[in-house]
C-alpha cells in the first residue's frame, strides 16, 4: 500500500497534467454547450469593460494609417459624388429635352454642341449632326426654352448654327401679347434687340417675342425672348432690348428643326419682289 | 502570508499580460501571418520554471482557459498549449534558478513556447488545406522566435531579487 502511495507521488506531477490535459480535451469537445457559452459570455464581459478603456492606446498607433485611408476614402467618395451630380444634370437636362421632343409636334434631330463661340460679333456653334442625319441649311435650331440659331453649314457628320449672338441674324418675330411686328437683330457687342416698331406700339418689359408666320426659315410660335428695357430709338421707332430664352453659355443639348420652308410661297415671293425692281 | 501573497501577485500580472495581449496584438502583429509575441506565455514560462512542474501546469490550464474564454475561437486550445508550455518549464526548475537567469532564460523561453505553439497551431489548423510544415516555420517557428525575442525584456532587465543578492553578495 506505501510503495504504491509513494509510486503515485512520484508521478503525481503527470497525474495532474493528465487532468488538466483530460480536463482542457473536455472543452474542447464541448464547445457548443450552452454553459460554455456563458461562461465565455461572462468573461468576455468582463475583460471587455477593462478593455474598451485601454483600447484607446492602440488607436493612437493606427490613427494615422487610419487618417490616410480615411482621405484616400474622402477623395474616392468626392469624386464619385460629383460624378453622380453631373448624371443628376444631365439626366435632367435630357428628360427635359425628351418631354419637349415628345410634345413639340416638330420634326427634330437632337444634337450636341461640339464647338461654340459667345464672344464674337459672329457667334456660331458647331453640332455633331450633318446631312446624314437630315440636317440641312437653314433649318432652325432649338432647345426647349426657346429658339436657338438656325443652320448656316453643314457636312456629312457636322453641321455649324449661327445663334442670337450674331450680327448676320435677321429673324422676324412678334410678341406673344400685343401681336406686333418686328425684326429682331444683335448689335454684334452685348445686346439683342427688336427694331422696326412704332413709337407708340404696346410694347411692355416681360412681353416675350415669338418667331412670326412672316419669316420662310423659322416656324411660328417659337419663343426667341422677353423684353427688359423699351426705350426710343428715334422720333418714330422704339428701341428694344431682349433677353433670348436660351442660355447659350450653359448651352449642351440642342435639337434641329427639320423644317422646310413652303417652296410655293419662297417662289411667289421672290417673283413678285424682283418684278417690283 | 507570503505564498498568498505570490499567487495574487502571480493572477494580478497574468490577468495585465493578457490584458496587453490583447489589447496591442495589432500593433505587435508580424506580417500578414498575424505573427505576435505571447506576453503570457512568457510568464507562465517563468512561473513553471521557479515554481515547478505542478504550479506552473495549474496556472497555464487557467490562464489558457480564461484566454480561451475571450479568444473566441477553441475553449481548451489554449488551456492544452499554456499547460504543456508551463509543464514542460518545470523540468528547468533548479534549485540555484540557473534558467532564470540571464540567456538560458531565452533557451528556456524558445523551448517551452515551441512545445505549446506547436500544440495549438497543430490543433488549430486541423482540417485545413495548410500542410503540416507550413505551420511548423510560418507559425511555430516564427512565433516561438517572436516570443524569445519579447522575453529579452526580460534578461536586459534582471530581476530585483538578483540585484538584491548581488547586493548582499558584495556586502
Amino acid at each position: 500500500m506505501t510503495r504504491i502511495g509513494q509510486f503515485i507521488l512520484g508521478i503525481k506531477e503527470y497525474l495532474i497534467l493528465t487532468v488538466l490535459l483530460i480536463f482542457s480535451l473536455a472543452f474542447l469537445f464541448s464547445n457548443d454547450n450552452t454553459q460554455i457559452r456563458f461562461l465565455r459570455a461572462v468573461a468576455v464581459g468582463m475583460f471587455g469593460t477593462v478593455q474598451s478603456g485601454l483600447s484607446s492606446i492602440p488607436n493612437v498607433f493606427d490613427l494615422q494609417q487610419e487618417n490616410k485611408m480615411l482621405r484616400e476614402n474622402n477623395i474616392r467618395l468626392s469624386n464619385e459624388v460629383s460624378n453622380l451630380k453631373e448624371a443628376k444634370l444631365e439626366n435632367i437636362r435630357l428628360t427635359k429635352l425628351l418631354n419637349f421632343k415628345e410634345t413639340s409636334g416638330l420634326g427634330l434631330v437632337s444634337a450636341n454642341i461640339v464647338n461654340k463661340s459667345l464672344i464674337q460679333t459672329r457667334n456660331t456653334i458647331t453640332l455633331n449632326v450633318g446631312e446624314n442625319d437630315s440636317v440641312f441649311v437653314n433649318m432652325p435650331v432649338i432647345t426647349d426654352a426657346g429658339l436657338a440659331g438656325r443652320i448656316v453649314s453643314t457636312s456629312r457628320n457636322y453641321s455649324i448654327a449661327q445663334i442670337l449672338f450674331n450680327k448676320d441674324m435677321r429673324i422676324t418675330v412678334k410678341s406673344q401679347r400685343s401681336r406686333i411686328d418686328g425684326i429682331l437683330t444683335y448689335d454684334g457687342v452685348s445686346a439683342v434687340s427688336v427694331i422696326n416698331i412704332q413709337k407708340n406700339a404696346d410694347i411692355v418689359p416681360g412681353d416675350v417675342f415669338i418667331t412670326s408666320e412672316y419669316s420662310n426659315i423659322y416656324p411660328s410660335g417659337i419663343p426667341v425672348g422677353t423684353v427688359v428695357d423699351v426705350g426710343n430709338l428715334d422720333n418714330l421707332f422704339k428701341k428694344i432690348i431682349v433677353v433670348p430664352l436660351v442660355d447659350f453659355a450653359s448651352l449642351e443639348n440642342v435639337f434641329v428643326v427639320k423644317y422646310v420652308p413652303n417652296k410655293e410661297r419662297y417662289a411667289l415671293e421672290k417673283t413678285f419682289q424682283s418684278g417690283k425692281k | 502570508m507570503n505564498f498568498k501573497y505570490g499567487i495574487l501577485k502571480n493572477i494580478l500580472v497574468i490577468i495585465f499580460l493578457l490584458l496587453i495581449q490583447k489589447t496591442f496584438i495589432k500593433i505587435l502583429s508580424l506580417s500578414s501571418l498575424n505573427i505576435s509575441p505571447d506576453f503570457v506565455i512568457i510568464m507562465l514560462i517563468y512561473i513553471g520554471a521557479r515554481e515547478g512542474k505542478i504550479t506552473g501546469s495549474v496556472y497555464g490550464f487557467l490562464t489558457g482557459l480564461l484566454a480561451d474564454f475571450l479568444s473566441g475561437t477553441f475553449i481548451g486550445l489554449s488551456a492544452i498549449s499554456y499547460t504543456i508550455a508551463a509543464f514542460l518549464a518545470g523540468f528547468f526548475n533548479t534549485e540555484n534558478e540557473k534558467f532564470l537567469t540571464k540567456y538560458l532564460f531565452l533557451v528556456t523561453v524558445f523551448a517551452c513556447s515551441f512545445a505549446g505553439n506547436f500544440i495549438y497551431f497543430w490543433i488549430y489548423f486541423q482540417g485545413t488545406p495548410i500542410t503540416f510544415p507550413e505551420v511548423l516555420v510560418k507559425y511555430v517557428l516564427t512565433s516561438s522566435a517572436y516570443t524569445t525575442i519579447v522575453s529579452l525584456v526580460y534578461v536586459i532587465f534582471p530581476r530585483k531579487r538578483r540585484i538584491e543578492r548581488s547586493f548582499l553578495g558584495e556586502a
